[in-house]
């Protein structure tokens, strides 16, 4: 049994300092058509001498149709940073644009709109509402949004739920379904409206680790077949393997941009 | 869609909610009735008559037994600018006998038909002397249309009912001033002789008439409306007052009763909430959902409060005054909404204080 502290595949931190993919901020450079472009964000929490640095001066470019990880230790600042992405808290400086979307101009009602309408959120523990059924919380969803046709919705709904292989569990209460089928509910959620960007946190964090592979990689087949921008957010390195592109990120910091292949194996 | 699959879904829980507003509202609902039992019971010989005004002596301090008028004054009063009918009234508190013994008695001796006169639902006011209307309430003393009610050595024959007419909480019988001023010297030997005297002036008024002018045309005299005369029978006022304070307490406590309960449910849907909200839910969706669920908690605690009510006027004992009228029933299901709606409110502070932000990661 190895020392965990000495285990490569456990220590994030060890791939990120050797690693020889190019810093973000070069990369982003090379992406200038991406879907997401965050610039120059920062983000500082108190004043003074309890000033903390939790993201700092961090660029990176995805590109449409990319499944990414953002990966680094705890207290790496890399919730915050999926946070600021996906309009869940504004930025001490910088920008992050959607599109042609500027997120960080948008005032509190039009982020809430935002985030209804073209971000997808699949949390650490699946967070569905405990007293709606597997399909119920696919609708919920869509009745945050208007426009959206009860027939339409019920169609998307269930064609989700199949490609999830939950069809059977379509009327079960969360309590009734297991780990990975709650997470599954969720990735069915988070892609229910159609968003541009789909947003995952530490998805495998309470699953173990054959539920945990099983739900990336359904999370990247949904993620590829729909042509939606993916980022998730882990410190668990066996799970980049399946994304197209890895950010590293340490004490804030976006480190490096590598490819999956060289992490960790 | 939330807030109705969860109380779908978690019924135990809103049962208690329910519960507790059903208590309140049976409570609140058996207080009300007993509010208006003592208030319609006191008032309704001068409140539910032809009379929109009385006219008392000065000195009465608007009590129609203390007041003391002469009979000449109802034509004075009838002469009085706005006034457009005037009649006597007498009245005398006393104990009576009926078919099955010794009844309680509030006697009226007015003009029957005339101002002040109540109006007969079954059988006919009294038109010759000896004769008399009397108040439903005494059917349950055996009193039928054709029976004897004596007072003193004076009987009446009994010739038709008047409802809600009572005086004090005591039934009462309406008669022709003859009649009454006989019953009066049987039983107060010391008013023998004073024919003239009457206790009070029923009237008629205009629409615009002005009280204050009537009591100057008059010497001596006050006029109250027929509202206010029932408002001045002692304790009436005090009564009405202490119970509605105890029944908009109850109330109010129904009100903190909701608040503690939804901000309860709050706080431990504070993690769903931030997730929802990250989802992209408005904070006014989610508190609309908790209004939603306020109204409908208060809701069925209004119905089941009201029918444990009805059910229990049934086992109530006929002695207690108490009256379920639909208006009182109507303002505390209103006062029950309103009272559900603004403790769930305080919740929305709370709902709008959650950040979506805590939805994801752990710290920092």
């Amino acid at each position: 049994m190895t020392d965990p502290a000495n285990d490569p595949v456990l220590d994030a931190t060890r791939s990120a300092l050797d690693g020889p993919g190019a810093s973000p901020a070069d990369d982003a450079a090379g992406h200038p058509s991406a879907l997401l472009h965050v610039n120059d964000v920062r983000k500082v929490y108190g004043s003074g001498h309890t000033e903390v640095v939790a993201v700092s001066d961090a660029t990176m470019a995805v590109d449409e149709g990319e499944f990414v990880a953002l990966l680094g230790p705890s207290g790496s600042g890399k919730t915050t940073l999926i946070s600021i992405i996906g309009g869940l808290l504004a930025p001490s400086s910088g920008r992050v644009t959607v599109g042609d979307v500027d997120v960080t101009a948008m005032n509190k009602k039009e982020l809430t709109a935002f985030r209804a309408e073209r971000v997808g959120f699949v949390f650490q523990s699946a967070n569905l509402v405990p007293f709606l059924t597997a399909r119920e919380n696919l609708l919920f969803v869509s009745s945050l949004v208007k426009g959206i046709s009860r027939t339409q919705a019920n169609e998307r709904a269930d064609q989700l739920l199949s490609e999830l292989g939950l069809s059977a569990r379509a009327k079960n209460l969360p309590e009734q379904l297991s780990g990975g089928e709650r997470q599954r509910v969720a990735i069915g959620r988070a892609l229910m409206n159609d968003p541009d960007l789909v947003l995952v946190d530490e998805p495998t964090a309470a699953l173990d680790t054959a539920m945990g592979r099983q739900v990336v990689e359904l999370l990247r087949r949904e993620i590829k077949a729909r042509g939606k921008t993916g980022i998730m957010v882990t410190h668990d390195l066996r799970m980049v393997e399946y994304t197209d592109r890895v950010f590293e990120i340490l004490d804030g910091h976006l480190t490096h941009v590598e490819q999956p292949s060289a992490i960790g194996h | 869609m939330l807030a109705l699959n969860e109380i779908r879904r978690g019924k135990g829980r809103f049962a208690a909610i329910v519960s507790a507003l059903s208590l309140i509202v049976f409570l609140v609902l058996v207080l009300g009735a007993l509010a208006d039992g003592l208030f319609f019971g006191a008032t309704g010989a001068v409140r539910n008559t032809s009379a929109t005004g009385y006219v008392f002596a000065s000195d009465a301090e608007g009590s129609l037994v203390r007041s003391r008028l002469p009979v000449s004054d109802v034509e004075k009063v009838a002469a009085a600018p706005g006034v457009e009918q005037a009649g006597p009234v007498g009245v005398l508190l006393t104990g009576g006998v009926g078919p099955d013994g010794p009844i309680d008695l509030a006697v009226f001796g007015i003009d029957p038909g005339g101002p002040g006169s109540p109006t007969a639902v079954e059988g006919t006011l009294p038109t010759e002397p000896g004769t008399a209307a009397v108040d439903v309430a005494l059917r349950d003393a055996g009193v039928t249309l054709g029976s004897e009610v004596s007072v003193g050595d004076v009987s009446a024959t009994v010739v038709g009912f008047t409802a809600d007419s009572e005086y004090q909480l005591q039934p009462t019988l309406w008669t022709g001033v003859e009649t009454w001023r006989s019953m009066r010297d049987a039983v107060r030997p010391e008013l023998r002789g004073q024919t003239d005297v009457i206790n009070s002036v029923a009237i008629v008024t205009a629409p615009d008439a002005d009280l204050g002018a009537i009591a100057a045309a008059v010497p001596d005299t006050t006029v109250l409306t027929a509202a206010e005369t029932g408002l001045a029978i002692p304790g009436v006022e005090q009564q009405s007052s202490t119970l509605n304070s105890i029944i908009y307490t109850t109330l109010a406590v129904a009100g903190l009763v909701v608040a503690l309960f939804f901000a309860l449910l709050v706080l431990e849907k504070r993690e769903l909430f931030a997730a929802l909200k990250a989802l992209g839910a408005s904070t006014g969706r989610l508190g609309r959902g908790v209004i939603l669920q306020a109204l409908i908690a208060s809701a069925l605690g209004v119905v089941i409060g009201a029918v444990v009510a009805r059910l229990f006027d049934l086992v109530i004992p006929p002695e207690v005054p108490t009256l379920f009228r639909t208006e009182t029933l109507l303002t505390i299901a209103v006062f029950t909404l309103v009272a559900g709606v603004v403790g769930a409110m305080f919740s929305l502070r709370r709902i709008a204080k959650i950040d979506p932000a805590t939805a994801i990661g752990g710290a920092l």
